[in-house]
C-alpha cells in the first residue's frame, strides 16, 4: 500500500506524516542553530575552534552546494574562490592597497570579488561538460596559487599577510564563533529558499533533463551564472572569514586538499541536499581533528570516500537518510486519468491559431533527413504524424521545439516566425512536448517534476526566492496547486511525493504530459507517447489526448501505433523519405495505397 | 646559447605534455573516457625509477621494465575500480569523480611513503651530461618511439585495429564478437605504461616530485582538448608547442605569465570551439 | 520445408527484454531450424531489433533461448559467435577508418590466424565488388557496399545461424536483391538466416517461414507462402488485427487476422 491518503494539495509532496512541512524544509537550519548554539554548554574552546572552522567552509560549501549538488557542474577547484575572498579582505583590511577598511566592509568586498571571479570560473561551464569544465576550474586554482606566490606587494607573497580581526564583540574566540555561525545559517536559510524555490528546481532539471528543461523554457545560461554569482560571494566571504581564523594567510593555507574537502563533503552529502552536505563538511572536518594519525591520511580518506559514493552509494548521506521513498509502493497501481478534469488546468482557447512549417529542409552530414515538408498543426485539432523509420518524424518534432535549426523553411504561428530562436523560446510560445524516452528527474519527487513544467509562470526574482520574499510565496503555492491538479488529470495524485525514479514506465508518459500541460500549451507536441504502455493505458491516453484537444490545444502525434493514430486523430500526415508522401483525413490515409506500399516496403 | 636552451627545453617537456595526451587519448579511444590517472601515474613514472634505481640500487634496465609493468597495473586497476563499474551508468560524469578518487590516492600514497619534495632521478644512461644532454633527449625520443609504436600496432597487427574498431563504433565491435572488455583493459595497461613512460623519461629533467601529477595532468590534457579527443597528432603537435611556448614565455615573462597565458589560450579556445582546433562537431543531442 | 521432426537450431521461449524500465519484448516464442530463412516483420516499434539484440546477447533478457541445443543465458556476443551464432546490425556500421579486409579480418578476432585468412577470402567471395576494394577504407564505399561489408563481416565466422537487421535499409532494389540473394546462398549452405525486414514482399520471395511481431509479441507465424499473407500483414501493419494481447499462436500456422 502507499503511504499516500487522499490527494491533499501542497501537502503531499512535502509533508511526511507527523511533522509540518516548515519544519522539514528547514530542518538544516533548525538542526545548526540548535547543535551550533548550545556548543559553548557543552564543548571546550578546541571544540570551538573547529566549530569555527567547520561554519566557514560551510558558508562556502552552502553555495558550491548550488552549484555541484543542484546544477551537477564539476567544480572541483572552489579553493581558488576561497584565497581570492582571503587575500582580498586581508590586504584590504591590513591596508596594503588602500588605506585600512574596517573587518566588515572587507568581508562585504571579499564577497564581491568572489561573485566576480565565480561568474569567471563558471563561465567555461556555458560550454564545457564534466571533465572539461573540472579541468578550467582546476586550472584556475592552481594559478590562482602561483599569483598569490608572485604578487608580493599585495600578498606578501610566502611570508604571508595578517587575515583581519574582527572589532569587538566577535574578537574573541566565541565570539567570532557566533559571528560566523549566525553567517552560517544566513547561508543554510538562503540556501534552503533557493532549493525549494522554481530556481532550485530548475537547477537539477538542467542537470538531469537538460533537453527537457529547455523546453519548458529554462535559459540555462542565465540561470547557471546567477547562482555562480551567488557561489562566489559566498565563496568569497568565506575566504575573509578563513583569513580571520587563520589570522594569518600564506599560499600554502590554500593546498588543493580543501578543494578536494568541499567537492566531496558535497558529494558524500548527496546531490541535491542541502543536509547532506552539511553533515558532510561537519563530519570531514572533524574527523581528522579527533584523530591525530588520520590527518596525513585525510586526503586519502576523502578519496576512498568517494569512490564508495561514486561506485555504492551515488545518492549519498541523503539518500541514507531518505526513509520516506524506503516504504514500498503499490505493486498494482493503474493510470486512470480524468480528463473531465481538463478545465481546471487549461483555459478554454477560443481563439483560433496556426502553427505553419513551409519547405523544411534539414540535412546531417549530406543525408536529407527532412527534405522540403509542409505542415500545418490548428488548435483544437489532432494531428497525426507518422511513417517509416528515419522518414524525419522525430526530426520535424525537433525543428518545431527548436532543437534543430532548418537550413530552409520557416516555422510560424499566426504569421510570427520562430524558425531560427533557441528551444528554450518554445514555451513562451505556448508550445509544450515530450519525447520518446521521458525526460525526467529521476531524483525529484513527481510533483517537482511538474512543477518544473511551470517555471515560466514564476515571477519571484532569485533575490526574492532567496530571501523567501511574499510574491515567492505566492508562486509556489499557485504552481503547486496547478501541479497537483495536472497530476489528478493524468491519474497520478496518489504518487506526487514519490521520487519519480521510482515510477513505471507509463508512469513516467503520463507524468511528461503534465508537466507539458504545465505549459498551457497551444500547441503540444506528443513524441511516441503510446511506446511501452498496455493496451487498456493507450486507451486511455488516446481519450486523454482527444479531450486535451476538445479544449482547444492543437496536438501532433507522432507515433508508430497505428490503432491509436487512427482512433484519435482528425488529421495525418505520412512522412516517407523526408517528404510527405500523403496528408488528410484518417480514413483517406488507411485506404492510400501508396502509404501501405510504403509501410510493407513493396 | 640562450634559444638553444629554450628550444631543447621545450622541446622536451613538450614531448612529455605529448606522452601524457597520448595516454589520455588512448583511454578515451577505449571508453570514451577521459581519466584523471594520466598525471598522477606519469608522476610515479620518475618516483618508480627513483625508488628502484636509486634507492633500491636495481640495474636501470630492470628498474625501467618494472616501472613499465608497474604502470600497466596501475592502468588496469583504474579500468576495473574507476572506469568499468560506471559505463553503464546513465550519469556521465561519474567517472570523472571516480578516476579523481584514485588520482587522488595515487598523490596522497606518494606523498605519504616517498616524499612531498623533488627527488633527484638516476642518470639513465652513464654518458657525461653535454649541451644537448639525455635529460632532454630522452623524454623525446620516448615520444617518437611511442608515436612509431601506436603505429606499428594499429597498422600491422590485428589488435591494434581492434582497438580502431572499438574506439569508432563500440556497439558494432560488441556486436561483431571483438573482445570489448578484454581490449579495453588492455589498452588502460598501455596507457599506464605510456604514462609512467613519459615520467620515467623526463626524470632528469622535472625530478620524481609529488608536484609533477597535477601539472602533468593539466599540461597533458591541453593539447588533447586542443586538437581534439583521440587525435595522437593533434596531441604532439600541440604538446610541443606548449613546451616551447611556456619556456619561451618563461624566460622572457617569467612563469606566472606563461601559466595564466596558457590558461587563457586553453579557455577561450575551448569557449570557442568545444571540440577543439581539429575536432569534429558533437552528435546530435535529442 | 522445415519439418516439426527437424531439431530447432534456436529456440525461443517466453523472452522478455527491454532497455532500463522500458519493457518492449513479452512474451515471445519463436524457433528457427537449421538451413531455413526467416523473416521477421512488423510495424516500427514492434521489438525487432531488440530481439535480434536480446538473442545475440547485447542485451539482458529474461525467459529462454537455446541455440543448438545449449542455453544462451548471460553470454556475451563474442560467446555467440563462437558457437555459431551472428549478428550483423542495422545501418551498415562498419568501421569506416579500416580498410575493407581489415573490417572482415576483425569478423574473424578470435580464429586462428590461417583459417581467419581463408574464411576471409571465402566471405569476400560473396561480394566481388568488395572484394575488388579489400585494400580502400571503409569509408570510400557506398551505403550499399558497406552492407554488403557488414553482410561479409558476419560471414566469416561461417555461422550456424546468422540474424540480418534490415539489410535492405537505404539501399536501391538492385543493391538489394545482391544482398539478400546471399541469404538465399547461405540457405544452400545449411546456413539459417533470422532476416529482420522492412521489405515485405522480397521478404516474403525469399523466407521460408514468417514471424510479425507488434507492440513487442508475436502475433502471427506463418509459412511464407500461404495464401492471403499480404492482408494478414497488412492488418498487423495498420492495427485491428485482433490479437493484441493474446501473445503468440500455439501452433504454426495457426495464426489469424480477423
Amino acid at each position: 500500500m502507499t503511504a499516500e491518503s487522499a490527494p491533499t494539495v501542497g501537502g503531499a509532496a512535502t509533508s511526511s506524516t507527523w511533522l509540518p512541512g516548515w519544519f522539514e524544509a528547514w530542518f538544516p537550519v533548525i538542526l545548526l542553530a540548535v547543535v551550533g548554539g548550545s556548543l559553548p554548554l557543552w564543548g571546550d574552546s578546541f571544540f570551538g575552534i573547529i566549530a569555527t572552522r567547520v561554519c566557514v567552509y560551510w558558508v562556502l560549501v552552502s553555495g558550491l552546494n548550488l552549484v555541484v549538488g543542484f546544477a551537477g557542474q564539476l567544480a572541483i577547484g572552489w579553493v581558488s574562490l576561497l584565497t581570492i575572498g582571503a587575500y582580498v579582505a586581508s590586504a584590504l583590511a591590513a591596508g596594503r592597497v588602500t588605506p585600512e577598511i574596517p573587518a566588515y566592509v572587507a568581508l562585504v568586498i571579499a564577497a564581491m570579488f568572489g561573485a566576480v571571479f565565480g561568474f569567471i570560473a563558471g563561465l567555461p561551464a556555458l560550454r564545457l561538460r564534466t571533465f572539461y569544465f573540472a579541468m578550467t576550474t582546476l586550472g584556475l586554482s592552481t594559478i590562482v596559487t602561483q599569483i598569490a606566490l608572485a604578487w608580493r606587494s599585495v600578498t606578501g607573497g610566502g611570508v604571508g599577510i595578517p587575515g583581519p580581526s574582527m572589532p569587538a564583540p566577535f574578537d574573541t574566540p566565541w565570539g567570532f564563533y557566533y559571528f560566523t555561525l549566525i553567517l552560517a545559517l544566513i547561508c543554510t536559510w538562503m540556501t534552503c529558499n533557493i532549493a525549494a524555490s522554481r530556481f532550485g528546481r530548475s537547477l537539477v532539471a538542467v542537470r538531469d533533463a537538460e533537453v527537457a528543461a529547455e523546453a519548458v523554457g529554462i535559459y540555462k545560461p542565465g540561470l547557471l551564472m546567477t547562482v555562480f554569482l551567488f557561489s562566489g560571494a559566498l565563496a568569497g566571504l568565506a575566504g575573509g572569514l578563513f583569513a580571520t581564523l587563520q589570522s594569518y594567510i600564506t599560499p600554502d593555507a590554500f593546498t588543493f586538499d580543501l578543494s578536494v574537502l568541499f567537492f566531496i563533503a558535497i558529494l558524500i552529502g548527496g546531490r541535491g541536499s542541502i543536509l547532506g552536505p552539511l553533515l558532510g563538511t561537519a563530519v570531514l572536518t572533524v574527523l581528522p581533528e579527533f584523530a591525530a594519525p588520520l590527518v596525513q591520511w585525510s586526503t586519502f580518506l576523502y578519496a576512498f570516500l568517494l569512490l564508495v559514493i561514486v561506485l555504492l552509494v551515488p545518492g549519498g548521506i541523503a539518500d541514507l537518510l531518505d526513509f520516506r521513498n524506503r516504504k514500498p509502493l503499490d505493486q498494482h497501481r493503474e493510470i486512470r486519468p480524468r480528463p473531465e478534469l481538463l478545465t481546471k488546468v487549461l483555459e478554454d482557447r477560443k481563439r483560433q491559431s496556426v502553427l505553419e512549417l513551409k519547405g523544411i529542409v534539414l540535412a546531417f552530414g549530406g543525408v536529407r533527413a527532412v527534405d522540403g515538408v509542409d505542415l500545418q498543426l490548428t488548435t483544437g485539432e489532432v494531428h497525426g504524424l507518422i511513417g517509416p523509420n528515419g522518414s524525419g518524424k522525430t526530426t520535424m518534432l525537433n525543428v518545431i521545439s527548436g532543437y534543430y535549426a532548418p537550413q530552409q523553411g520557416s516555422v510560424k504561428q499566426d504569421g510570427t516566425d520562430f524558425t531560427r530562436e533557441g528551444s528554450y523560446t518554445r514555451a513562451r510560445h505556448k508550445i509544450a512536448r515530450t519525447f520518446q524516452t521521458p525526460r525526467i528527474i529521476g531524483e525529484s519527487s513527481v510533483i517537482d517534476n511538474v512543477m518544473i513544467g511551470g517555471t515560466l509562470d514564476g515571477h519571484a526574482s532569485f533575490v526574492e526566492a532567496m530571501l523567501l520574499l511574499p510574491r515567492q510565496r505566492r508562486d509556489e503555492k499557485h504552481l503547486r496547486e496547478k501541479a497537483m491538479a495536472a497530476l489528478t488529470l493524468v491519474g497520478l495524485e496518489r504518487i506526487a511525493g514519490v521520487r519519480a525514479d521510482r515510477l513505471q514506465h507509463s508512469e513516467l508518459r503520463f507524468v511528461e504530459i503534465a508537466r507539458a500541460l504545465m505549459v498551457e500549451p497551444s500547441f503540444l507536441l506528443l513524441d511516441e507517447p503510446a511506446a511501452g504502455l498496455s493496451v487498456d493505458e493507450i486507451e486511455r491516453l488516446g481519450e486523454l489526448i482527444k479531450a486535451i484537444s476538445r479544449r482547444g490545444t492543437g496536438v501532433l502525434l507522432v507515433e508508430h501505433h497505428a490503432d491509436l493514430i487512427f482512433d484519435i486523430c482528425d488529421r495525418v500526415t505520412v512522412l516517407n523519405l523526408g517528404k510527405v508522401l500523403a496528408s488528410g483525413s484518417p480514413d483517406y490515409i488507411r485506404s492510400h495505397r501508396e502509404v501501405i506500399n510504403a509501410y510493407l516496403g513493396a | 646559447m640562450l634559444v638553444e636552451s629554450i628550444i631543447s627545453n621545450g622541446l622536451a617537456v613538450g614531448a612529455v605534455y605529448a606522452l601524457i595526451g597520448i595516454a589520455y587519448n588512448v583511454m578515451f579511444s577505449a571508453s570514451r573516457v577521459f581519466s584523471f590517472t594520466a598525471g598522477s601515474v606519469g608522476m610515479l613514472g620518475g618516483v618508480f625509477g627513483a625508488i628502484l634505481i636509486s634507492r633500491m640500487g636495481m640495474p636501470v634496465v630492470v628498474g625501467f621494465l618494472l616501472t613499465l609493468l608497474l604502470g600497466a597495473i596501475l592502468g588496469i586497476i583504474t579500468e576495473i575500480v574507476a572506469v568499468r563499474p560506471v559505463l553503464k551508468s546513465l550519469d556521465q560524469h561519474l567517472y570523472v569523480l571516480s578516476t579523481l578518487a584514485i588520482a587522488l590516492m595515487i598523490q596522497q600514497l606518494t606523498a605519504i611513503y616517498f616524499s612531498t619534495d623533488a627527488v633527484p632521478f638516476p642518470r639513465v644512461i652513464p654518458i657525461e651530461p653535454g649541451i644537448f644532454d639525455q635529460k632532454f633527449w630522452l623524454p623525446i625520443l620516448a615520444c617518437i618511439l611511442t608515436v612509431l609504436g601506436l603505429e606499428y600496432l594499429s597498422r600491422h597487427t590485428l589488435i591494434g585495429r581492434a582497438f580502431l574498431a572499438i574506439a569508432e563504433d563500440n556497439y558494432a565491435a560488441r556486436a561483431l564478437g571483438l573482445p570489448e572488455a578484454g581490449l579495453r583493459m588492455a589498452s588502460y595497461a598501455l596507457a599506464g605504461m605510456i604514462s609512467v613512460l613519459a615520467g620515467f623519461a623526463a626524470g632528469q629533467l622535472l625530478f620524481a616530485s609529488l608536484a609533477n601529477g597535477p601539472l602533468l595532468n593539466f599540461y597533458g590534457f591541453v593539447p588533447v582538448a586542443l586538437g581534439g579527443m583521440g587525435s595522437n597528432r593533434g596531441a604532439v603537435i600541440g604538446g610541443l608547442a606548449l613546451g616551447l611556448f611556456q619556456q619561451t614565455a618563461n624566460y622572457f615573462f617569467g612563469g606566472i605569465f606563461s601559466s595564466v597565458a596558457v590558461f587563457i589560450v586553453f579557455i577561450v579556445v575551448l569557449l570557442v570551439r568545444p571540440e577543439g582546433l581539429a575536432g569534429a562537431a558533437t552528435a546530435r543531442r535529442v | 520445408m522445415p519439418t516439426s521432426a527437424r531439431e530447432p537450431l534456436l529456440q525461443i521461449k517466453d523472452l522478455s527484454a527491454g532497455y532500463g524500465k522500458i519493457g518492449v519484448l513479452r512474451n515471445i516464442d519463436m524457433v528457427v531450424y537449421p538451413g531455413e530463412i526467416v523473416a521477421m516483420l512488423g510495424p516500427n516499434g514492434a521489438g525487432k531489433t531488440t530481439l535480434l539484440r536480446a538473442i545475440s546477447g547485447l542485451l539482458p533478457w529474461t525467459g529462454s533461448i537455446s541455440f543448438a541445443g545449449t542455453s544462451l543465458a548471460r553470454i556475451s556476443p563474442r560467446d555467440a559467435a563462437n558457437q555459431g551464432l551472428v549478428h550483423v546490425v542495422e545501418g551498415h556500421r562498419v568501421f569506416t577508418q579500416l580498410s575493407v579486409e581489415d573490417n572482415v579480418l576483425l569478423a574473424g578476432y578470435d580464429l586462428p590466424a590461417a583459417q581467419r585468412r581463408q574464411q576471409v577470402e571465402e566471405a569476400l567471395d560473396f561480394f566481388p565488388e568488395i572484394k575488388a576494394k579489400r585494400n580502400d577504407k571503409a569509408v570510400t564505399l557506398s551505403g550499399g557496399q558497406q552492407q554488403m561489408l557488414a553482410v561479409a563481416q558476419g560471414l566469416v565466422r561461417k555461422p550456424r545461424l546468422l540474424m540480418l537487421d534490415e539489410p535492405s535499409a537505404g539501399l536501391s532494389p538492385v543493391l538489394v536483391d545482391r544482398v539478400l540473394a546471399a541469404a538465399g546462398q547461405l540457405r544452400a549452405a545449411m546456413t539459417a538466416v533470422l532476416l529482420v525486414e522492412q521489405l515485405i514482399e522480397k521478404s516474403l520471395a525469399i523466407a521460408d517461414r514468417v514471424y510479425a511481431l507488434a507492440r513487442g509479441t508475436v502475433v502471427l507465424e506463418a509459412q511464407a507462402s500461404e495464401p492471403g499473407l499480404p492482408q494478414r500483414l497488412e492488418h498487423v501493419y495498420f492495427g485491428r488485427d485482433g490479437q493484441a494481447g493474446h501473445g503468440p499462436s500455439p501452433a504454426a500456422g495457426a495464426a489469424h487476422a480477423t
